[in-house]
Formats: structure tokens, sequence, C-alpha cells
């Protein structure tokens, strides 16, 4: 069946000899050819992907085009592209693995509309290569032989355009044989796509830097940067020790000058390296962008450089203040780069001022990422003047040794800047998330829900699922106005006397099927982006609010775990996995469930469910709904009870703890404490968690997705430590029982806030909780550290988390396995789903910075159409929460904000407070000590600032065109900010947060009227939906330590 | 570029195949008049020659003696190699040799005799073992010498969680786990089996079983081959 070919290679070794190599190739009579149109599939085998079958033509790019013109290929609205191997071969000699890659990942996604053509090996389309023929030609003409076999292979049903910038290869094919054209890409994109101006766009500029290049090379340049080694010497390197690889961080702070490198791996344990390794300079820095990975080569000691403390704002100049750095550090300086990971990056063109200042070279220019990390870029385009005020997003090319900076080109345009809808894009790109609208094909998949064509249950799916609406008492307790529900609960007696706990969840996986287009998005998208004033959901809201949201009275399908206890002790004694068939009785709000664990029974007329029925009725099923609420409170106390009791770390432990704090904190407008049923509710989430975690953890030792929380490092709490001293408080973080203990014990009466403070640090100090797979680290390893629990999962919003729903298909699996059945569900390898692990934990990460970004975004809008001299809410208390060299940096509660108060401005006069204690400027000197930071001027006056001390600050926006605004405070008064009536500021305070994010958006909305454009849609489906953030207590806690452990920014501040 | 993509998405292998595809096998037997026995086998661009000679010069008394010896020539490989003769690839190899064929052969009918077996490997591209084995076979079989059953041997790789079957000298380099099998198909048993660089318990299985399908495909190509002669 297969021919035999032998192919001869001449190849180069690493000695510099040349070696003759034969290679067999093998040829067959048929391989898949993935089209419609195929007039015998059998025989081709086409399985996986095939082409739509609407097209007008298909299009094969030749190798150079997918070689230099890939980013245009990857549009969506190009359909019908096949590649030939020949053309993908190209593209991993001689572009490299990333690209590659990218060309791999782009055949893999089943939206778009590409396949892959094997023309190699397959037997008429494969010819050998002629003596003396270049490769290039040898390529080309293959393209061109396979091309035409395939038109033929589809009997000539469909015209095929093969496109290249290859003018000979033009005039040779472009008319050989009748059905295939060959032509030019320019040709082609004008010819077929004029309306697809972006194309247009991107080929021009893609173009333009590619000529550049060109030209570049050409012309002799001096070095700039020394040359990387090569990969083979770094790889020998990293082994012997020589050199040390890791990622690379710059200083945000100081992004020309300080860089860091965390270690990575096995080196970081040989080379006995504790800290991270500084970079010091661009020069050190070679070429090397945030987030590669790097090869590093560790300086002789006397050139080791310390890291400056001292606060300073973003200017490019360098700043020799002649302050003493802190102790030296392990310096090095770049040798290589294994792993590029350049993004897409927004960029803002420089003003025209500076264009002209820029002056002779006005093809080329120089624009400014709008992250500070990533150096400045220089891409030539024509429409640097028409770009002004816009921002656009751009990518990275290539970076020479012999440039200053590295090349690119544009790509598209954002949106103005600082138009609402431009800066959340900009933030939305800068975390590389993209939430395009769902597509046609994707709502295809879902279930109808309508008024004419209501969803009814399956009674196939009746009879297969354990149905539970006529005997429990299902209900769920969540926010007031909250529409997708993912969790409920029930309670129950049994016949034994023993009780039935019940927590049931949203059956998603059943409407999402592994690996339809819906679950395909789902998992590119991994969680429901938060912004402050809208969200991207992770599902259609078909699902999110409707068929899959538990609402009170209709049927709905879910996944339930139910524990059987013991009617005294509580103790567990079965429980029960598996999908259900409920109807949620009540839809209660936490106000109302509180009141009616209390015995207030007069709340009864804001339940909706009890309101129409009569007096004898209504006091039945009041009677019963209260028995649920008052006996699951009792559960969830016993249970961790219990643990406490065991002398084990409590289930709680610090996590919860720490959360319920914060939770006070921003939202200090619901009730004064937290209520005991938000507790209950969060405590049954957690053991639902738990119980699954441990479930599909022995079905599936190797594949199961768990999520761990590592234990922190101790040298990160020595701030803390420091801290809770000057306080005369003493943390001892030895474990996560005394760390939790010893927090609850720092308080100081007279100052909430140093609790707030110490809780907040702490939580700086521990690292992120994450996903992985079981099959990749050891038990050991799985533990919870927050939670204290040897094994712990999300199971329980499925909804807007992707991972949710990976646990729900393992949980199945799992019970398929009990009851010996197939496993229909294709579960991940442990491989696969480590990947994937690793990409929600990204996405994760992703969604928080966004999240932070958005609301620092939202902040500053607010203040800056405030005059802060004149307006009153420009003032206010701050904490001082940490000390710098040059400075202080500054808590303030009321708005929620930290930033960095200046005691020394750019003149180097520095901040004194006369006897009113109003502050002003005066030339004089600064001295830091451990916990405090006196100021004295020439004339001896003096003002020291401790550690907790309440300041008054004044709050402006510092606004920067190329970057984010920044709010920046200013010290005004070294005494606490009086407030007339602190109960009514209180009060109003605590709207502040809601109502900033509420006036910004109307502002905005105004605006956009104004110019008569459409309100935006997802606006009106936040309203529609009226979702909330956190729709139960547990998540809104998980979010906000989330919030609180990732505070990025202040990373490297120290 | 680092590595070669020995498996594409599409399920195809660096020269074409697919994962469980052998390479093509030409063989011959009695090549030599001279000899005993003989034969020659190509598997692929791997070629391997055989002879067989039986003595009765050393003796044990109650079965005979097989030896075996391996040797490759100087221009098997690509690159030009300094020791022909003597080294411990080659004496392992010859070892590996008379292991599989003293459990195959029925030695005990020819006592007090002696089988030499040589083999030379004229061009190596991955998978000389099996070659060697199979080669020898044919040759075994030529000379009239009593088995138990056929030997047939082949090779097997493990690469992103699929079994290769028949290994080129290109997947060989990549350096990942590999597996040669020598097998006696009629009864199933396994006349040896050795194991390079690590692989994780769980997937030998799935190795094994590609090693013994195509052990047994092989088998069949053999068996026409000596049907013909």
């Amino acid at each position: 069946m297969l021919q035999k070919r032998e192919k001869v290679l001449l190849l180069r070794t690493f000695q510099g000899r040349t070696l003759r190599i034969v290679r067999e190739h093998y040829l067959r009579p048929s391989v898949p050819c993935n089209s419609p149109l195929c007039p015998q599939p059998a025989a081709c085998r086409n399985d996986g992907k095939l082409l739509s079958s609407d097209v007008t033509h298909y299009v094969i790019p030749d190798w150079k085009i997918v070689q230099d013109y890939l980013e245009i290929l990857e549009f969506p609205e190009l359909k019908g592209i096949i590649f030939m191997q020949t053309a993908c071969q190209a593209v991993q000699h001689q572009r490299g693995r990333r690209q590659y890659n990218k060309l791999r990942n782009l055949l893999k996604d089943a939206r778009h509309d590409c396949i892959l053509f094997a023309n190699e090996f397959q037997q008429y389309c494969y010819l050998p290569r002629e003596r003396g023929e270049s490769l290039e030609k040898w390529q080309t003409r293959s393209i061109y032989n396979a091309a035409v076999w395939y038109y033929h292979h589809c009997q000539d049903r469909m015209p095929i355009v093969m496109v290249t910038e290859d003018e000979e290869a033009i005039q040779q094919y472009g008319s050989e044989t009748e059905g295939v054209f060959v032509i030019s890409f320019k040709n082609y994109l004008d010819n077929f796509w004029l309306d697809l101006k972006a194309a247009h766009e991107l080929y021009d500029s893609i173009l333009q830097s590619r000529r550049e290049r060109e030209n570049e090379s050409q012309e002799s340049h001096g070095k700039e940067y020394p040359e990387h080694l090569p990969l083979e010497v770094l790889e020998a390197g990293i082994k012997s020790g020589r050199y040390i690889q890791g990622v690379l961080n710059v200083n945000k702070h100081r992004a020309q000058i300080e860089a860091f490198v965390r270690l990575q791996g096995a080196s970081s344990k040989d080379s006995g390296l504790v800290s991270d390794i500084l970079i010091h300079g661009m020069k050190a820095r070679n070429r090397s962008i945030h987030g590669d990975v790097v090869v590093v080569e560790l300086l002789p000691k006397n050139e080791w450089k310390g890291r400056t403390a001292a606060l300073c704002e973003n200017d490019s100049d360098d700043k020799a203040s002649g302050e003493s750095p802190s102790e030296p550090m392990p310096t090095g300086r770049v040798v290589g780069i294994l792993q590029k990971n350049w993004r897409d990056y927004v960029v803002t063109f420089p003003s025209k001022e500076e264009v002209q200042s820029q002056g002779k070279n006005a093809q080329k220019i120089l624009v400014t990422p709008w992250d500070y990390r990533i150096p400045k870029i220089r891409i030539s385009t024509q429409q640097a003047e028409a770009l002004q005020d816009f921002r656009v997003v751009v990518r990275i090319d290539s970076w020479e040794s012999t440039s200053v900076y590295p090349n690119g080109h544009f790509v598209r345009v954002l949106g103005r800047i600082g138009d609402l809808e431009g800066e959340i894009a900009t933030i939305l790109v800068e975390n590389s998330i993209s939430v395009v609208p769902f597509s046609e094909a994707q709502m295809c998949e879902m279930p109808v829900n309508t008024p004419e064509n209501p969803w009814k249950v399956n009674p196939e799916e009746e009879r297969e699922r354990r149905d539970l609406r006529k005997t429990h008492l299902v209900f769920s307790i969540d926010p007031k106005g909250c529409e997708d529900v993912d969790d409920t609960l029930s309670v129950r007696t049994l016949n034994n006397g023993n009780l039935e706990l019940g927590v049931h969840i949203a059956d998603v996986t059943h409407f999402v099927a592994p690996n339809s287009y819906i679950d395909i998005e789902a998992r590119t998208r991994a969680t429901t982006y938060y912004l402050a004033d809208r969200r991207y959901d992770m599902l259609p809201s078909i699902l999110s609010a409707d068929l899959c949201s538990l609402l009170g009275g209709v049927d709905r399908y879910a996944v339930s775990v139910m524990w059987e206890l013991d009617k005294t002790s509580y103790e567990i004694k079965k429980v029960w996995y598996g999908r259900t068939i409920i109807r949620s009785a009540y839809k209660l709000f936490y106000e109302a469930a509180q009141e009616l664990l209390n015995g207030n029974v007069n709340i009864v007329d804001d339940i909706p469910e009890l309101r129409d029925l009569d007096e004898k009725s209504r006091q039945a099923k009041l009677e019963e709904l209260v028995w649920a609420i008052g006996k699951l409170t009792d559960i969830a106390r016993h249970v961790r009870a219990k643990r406490d009791g065991c002398g084990a770390l409590e289930l709680e432990g610090v996590e919860v703890r720490i959360q319920l704090d914060d939770k006070k904190n921003i939202h200090d407008l619901i009730p004064k404490q937290p209520l005991e049923v938000h507790e209950t509710v969060a405590e049954c989430m957690i053991l639902a968690n738990h119980w699954v975690a441990k479930e599909i953890w022995e079905s599936f030792p190797h594949q199961a997705l768990l999520r761990q929380h590592p234990p922190p490092h101790q040298e990160f709490f020595s701030e803390l430590r420091e801290c809770a001293k000057a306080k005369g408080f003493i943390i001892d973080t030895r474990s996560n029982k005394t760390l939790a203990d010893s927090l609850d014990n720092a308080n100081d009466p007279n100052d909430p806030i140093v609790n707030r403070l110490l809780r907040y640090m702490a939580t700086q100090a521990m690292s992120n909780a994450l996903y992985f797979s079981t099959g990749s680290c050891a038990e050991e390893e799985f533990h919870h550290y927050g939670l204290a629990l040897d094994k712990y999962t999300h199971f329980t919003s499925p909804i807007r988390r992707y991972s949710d729903i990976i646990v729900h298909r393992l949980l199945m699996a799992a019970i398929s396995k009990d009851k010996k059945m197939e496993i229909k569900e294709n579960l991940f390898s442990n491989k696969d789903l480590e990947e994937l692990c690793r990409h929600i934990n990204n996405r994760n990460r992703a969604a928080q910075h966004a999240q932070k970004q958005s609301t620092e975004l939202f902040q500053c809008m607010y203040f800056k159409d405030k005059d802060p001299e004149t307006e009153e809410r420009c003032i206010s208390d701050g904490v001082i929460y940490s000390i710098r060299t040059n400075g202080v940096l500054v808590f303030i509660p009321r708005f929620g904000i930290k930033g960095a108060a200046y005691l020394k401005n750019k003149d180097g006069l520095v901040i004194s407070c006369g006897p009113d204690s109003r502050s002003e400027w005066k030339s004089g000197s600064l001295q830091r000590f451990q916990n405090k930071i006196t100021s004295t001027t020439t004339e001896g006056e003096s003002v020291t600032f401790h550690l907790f001390d309440h300041v008054t600050v004044r709050i402006s926006v510092q606004a920067s065109r190329c970057h984010s605004d920044t709010i920046s405070l200013e010290i005004i008064s070294n005494k606490p900010y009086m407030i007339p009536d602190t109960e009514l500021v209180h009060q109003s305070s605590l709207l502040l947060k809601s109502d900033l994010v509420k006036e910004v958006t109307r502002s905005v909305e105004e605006a956009q009227l104004a110019q008569e454009v459409k309100v935006n849609i997802i606006q009106e489906d936040y309203q529609k939906y009226c979702q909330t953030k956190g729709r139960s207590l547990y998540i809104l806690l998980e979010e906000i330590r989330d919030l609180a452990l990732l505070d990025v920014s202040n990373s490297y501040e120290i | 570029m680092a590595g070669l993509e020995l498996l594409s998405d599409q399920g195809y292998r660096v020269d074409g195949r697919r994962a469980g595809e052998l390479r093509k096998i030409q063989a011959r037997m009695g090549v030599f008049a001279q000899a005993d026995g003989s034969a020659y086998i190509e598997q692929g661009n791997t070629k391997a020659l055989a002879v067989i000679r039986g003595s009765r010069a050393r003796a044990l008394p109650d079965r005979a003696l097989v030896n075996c010896q391996y040797s490759s020539a100087t221009f098997s490989t690509g690159e030009r190699k300094r020791r022909p003769h003597g080294d411990r690839k080659s004496f392992e190899m010859g070892l590996q040799l008379r292991q599989t064929f003293e459990a195959a052969i029925l030695t005990q009918l020819h006592p007090r005799s002696q089988i030499d077996i040589y083999v030379q490997v004229l061009q190596a591209d991955g998978g000389t073992y099996a070659a060697c084995v199979n080669a020898a076979m044919l040759a075994v079989l030529d000379a009239g010498i009593p088995m138990q059953d056929f030997v047939c041997a082949c090779s097997a790789g493990f690469v992103d969680g699929t079994a290769l079957a028949d290994l080129s000298h290109v997947e060989e380099a990549a350096g990942g786990p590999q597996l040669a099998l020598a097998l006696l198909p009629a009864s199933g048993q396994i006349a040896l089996l050795e194991m390079d660089a690590r692989l994780h318990e769980d997937h030998l299985e799935q190795v094994l079983e590609a090693a013994a399908r195509a052990a047994r495909d092989v088998h069949t190509l053999l068996d026409r081959v000596v049907r013909q002669h």
C-alpha cells in the first residue's frame, strides 16, 4: 500500500562538517483531504474538522505567505484555507517554534475554517526535489502541484486560488490549469476581501516592517547589544550551573533600570540562591522583554548592586539622586532568551510636538506601550498622524542586536485616549482577554427557551436522574436580585431518624458537551470576567441566567452531593453523588434567611413564594422552611466545631477569616457583621468541594483537577512581623492556625484599621491558590493552606468557572466508574490537564488584573473632574502602612485606595508641618528608621511619621497620555482628617464605591448619547439580568481574597 | 529549532508512516551457497546479512551451543565509525541474539554441536536488533535447523501518548523510550524484551502491544518470504 521513496539530505553537523543522510519517505494513495466535496470520503478517511461547504473558493497560501502573513490568515473572515504540509514545514524550519505553534493551534481550532493537507505523503502530490533546484522553487512547485491535484480530487467543482509572492510562479503557473488561479496576496485581498479593512491595514504594516528590516540588515550598524548565545551553549550552561534560567520581571516603577529574574525549576536549588537576580540597565537586559524566559549569567560579586528603596515616579530619566541603595544582591546579565513571550501590546503614538522633535525619520516612529514594563517599540507607518489620539495595538516582530528598540508593526485601533470604551478595550488587550460576542455556531448549540417554545424536562433524563422534586425541600440563598443561581441546599430527616444534607449544583455539563463550540469557547475564556462596571460571561446568558440557573419554582437539572448525617453527632455516615432533577422551592436572600433564623417571622411578606398562600398553608410551609434553615445552620456549626475539636487546623482557617474581614471592609454597606447564614452557605459549599475533591482523586489519581494553596514562605512574613511589633503585637506565623489566632488577637480597640492592614499584609505574603492536575505533583503538595484541607477543588460554580465544568465531568466519570459502567466523558490526560490548569490559572490572574485595573480606571475618572484644591471629597483620611526612604505608602479606607505619598518633592524640598499641622515644602532632609520617618527642615523644625499614623491626604489625578492615569496623594496634614459628623460620612462613604462606578458610567453614557452613539449593549445586559458580581457570599469572598492576594503593583515596590 | 516533530497532529510520522505502520520489508533466503544457511533482509533502510555455520567442534553433552557474532560495517552509519570490530556494543548485541535464539532453537536435538550465527549490518537506520533477529531467523530456517517457532522482532517507541512501531533512526535519535521485542508469534511467547530510557508503567502495556502487533505483521511478511523460497 505504501510506496517507498528515498530522500537524500545534506545536513550540517554542529562541528561544521556536512553529513549525508538518507531518509525514507513513504507515500500513500490517499491522505485525508477534509473537504466536504470529496468523492470518496471513506477512502480519504476524513475525520475531524472539515472545510465548510459554503465557501466560493478554496485558498492555498504559498509557503512564503504562511511565513510572513500568518496573522492575516488568522482572520476568522477568511474561510476555506488549505495549508499544505510543505508550507507548514517551511514555517517550522525557518520561523521557529513560536510561529509554528500558532499555526498548529489555528489548525486545531474548530472555529477557524482551515485544514492541513499532507501533500508530501500523497502519492500523486509528492514531487521529488530535482538536482540543483533551490529549496524555495521546489516548495512553490510542490504546493502548486498539490493544489492542482486537490482541484481535480474535488472533481473540479471548487475553484482554487493559490496566493504567492513569487512573481515567477505567477507568470509560470498563472494560466496553466483552469480553475486553479495563482495570484499575489495583495491581489487576492483586493479582489476577494475589499471590505476587510483590517486585513488590508495589517498587510501594509507587515509589508512595511519587512522592508524596513531588510534595509536595516543591509546597513551596517554598530552593535547595541551583545549577541545571544546559541541554544546548545545555553542548555549546557544551565546544566553545568554556569547560567541560571528564570522569568524576567521588569520593575514597573523603574522600568528602564531594574528588572528581576525569578528563578525557575531546578536551577534555584543548585545555585543556592534564595532571592531573585537583579538585572541592572537595558544593556544587561539584552533585548529581553517582561515575561520572557531568559538565561542569566551572574556577575562577579564586586559588581553587584542593590535595589532602590526610594519611591519614584515613572520618569524615564535615570535618577541619580544620590540615595544609598540597599545592600547588594545577586546581579547578572542576560545571555540568551529561551522563550519569548511576546503578545499584543497597546501603544500610543507620540503627540505632534514629539514627532517633530524626532524629526528626520518620519517613517519610523517610536511608540510608547501602555505597560510601563515594555520598552518603546519602533514601527513604520504612514498613518502616524491619523492615529495620534488613539490607543493602538502593535506586535513586536524582531529585535536585532544592532537596534536600540524592537521593531514592530501596527495591527489595529482600539479607541480614543481617555474614552471609557477605549480604555476598557486597552485593559482587555493588555491582559490578553478576548471577548467577542458568542457566534452563531455557538448559539446554535444552545437549547431554546422562549414563551412559544418553552424548555421542558426530557423524559429520558427524567428516568436516569434521581427525582428530588417531590421528596426534598430545596432552596437557594443568595444576595438580593441575583438571577444566576448555581447552588441550592436541602436538608431533611430520613426514615431512620438520620439527617440528609444536600448541595445541588447547576448541571452545566448537561448543556455543554465536551469539545462542542461552546465548550471550546468557555475553555478559552476559562472564567467570567468582572470589570468594575460590566461583566463578560463565560457562557451565553441563555444558560447562565436561565436554563442553568436554579431558579425558584421551575424544574432544573442538577448535580447533587448528599450526605447522610447521624441525627445527634452529625457524623457523616454515607455520601451520594449523582445527577438529579430539582425544583427549588424558595429563592431566599441572605437578610431574609437570617431573619427567619432569628425567629423573626414578619419577614414573610418579603418572600414571594409565600405571599399568595392562605394563612394556614403558609404557616405550615413557613415552619418547614424555618426548621430547614435552622437545621442547616446547626449542621454547619457542628461541622466546623468538630474540626476545631479534632485539634486539627479548622476548616475555615485563615482564608475565611481573612475574607470575612475583608468583606467587612469593602462591604460595610451590608449589615455591620456578616450574617451567620453567609457562613452556613459557605461552609456547605466548602464541604461539597472537599468531598468532590476526594471522590475524583480516588477515582482518577493521575488526572483529577484539584486546587492547592501552598504554604507561604516564612521570610515573606518578616515585614508583617516587624509592623505588628511596632504596634506591640506578636504575630506567630509558624502555621495557619497560629497565624489566624495571632491575627485575631492583634486588634487595636482604638483603630480597627490596624487589624485590617495587618491582615492585608498577611494575605500579601501568601502565595496564590492554584489549580493543578493530580498526576503532576506529589500527594503532600495537594494541601490547601488557607482552608486547612488535604484536598480541595472547585465544584460549586460551573456557570462562571471552567474548572468547575471539568470537575463536574470528572465526577460524572467517577460515578460511572464506580458503577462499572462505561465512561462516556472523554477525560483529559494528565499532560493535557496540566496544560489546561496552567491556562485557567493564567486566565484567572488576567481576570484579577483586569478587574483591578478597571477599578483604578474608574477611580481616576471619578477624581479627574474634581478640582483637588476645592472639592471636599478629594481630601480624606489615610493610614501609613509602609515606610520608604523618600516617602510613605498610604491606605485610604474611604475609597479603598493605596498609594504613595512623597515626603520629598522633585526639587529636593521636604515636608514640614507647622503648629497648625498644615504642611509646607521646605528645604531639609529626611531620615528613615525601622518604623518611622523624620523630616527635618534646615530651620530645625522636624516632623515624624510613624507606621499606622493617620494623616490627611489630598487625592488628585496624575494624567498620563501613554499610560493609564494614576492617583497621586499628597499629605496636607499630619493629623487625622477631621470629619464633622463621623456617623454621617461613614454612611455616605459606604455607597461610594458603587456610586463611583455609576457616576462615571452615567457621564460616559451621556456623552455617548450626545454623539448619538448606541448605548453599549453589555451595559443593558448588565441591567437586564441584574446579576451581581458575587452572587453568594462564598464567591464574593473568593474574589476579594484573590484580589488581595494578587496586588500586582505592590510586588516590587519594596 | 529544538527537536523534530516526530508525530504530527494529523498522525503522520517524519517519514510519512502512521503510528502502527512498518517500514518496507524485503528479504531473501539462501544468499550464499557456501554457507549452511544465509539470508538478507532490508527493513526500510536498515540492511542486514546473516550466515549460519554448524559444526561439531566444541560441545555440550546435552544440547547444542549457540554462538552469535554481530558486527556492523564501517560504512553503515552516516558518520564514519572508528572501530569496526570488538566494541562493547557489538558484544552486547551478540549476547542478546544468543539469548533470543537459545530460546527459539530446539537445542536439545543437536547435542555436542555448535551453531554459529554471524550477523553483519550493512546499513543502520534504526531497529538494528530487530533486523538482525529477523535475518538470523531466516538464515536458521534456511539451514534447516529445527526451531520451536518463528522468532520475529520489532521495535516500538513512545511519543506524545502514542506508541510508534518500528522506529527509524531519526525517531531513535530523539531519545525517547524505545523497546525491542522478539516474539514467538504462534505461542505469543516473548523470547527477548529490552527497553531503553524510562517509561511510565501505565504506558508499558500500550507500547508492548504495539511492538507485539508489529512483530506479528513481520511474521506474516517473513512467512511469505519463506514460502516463496
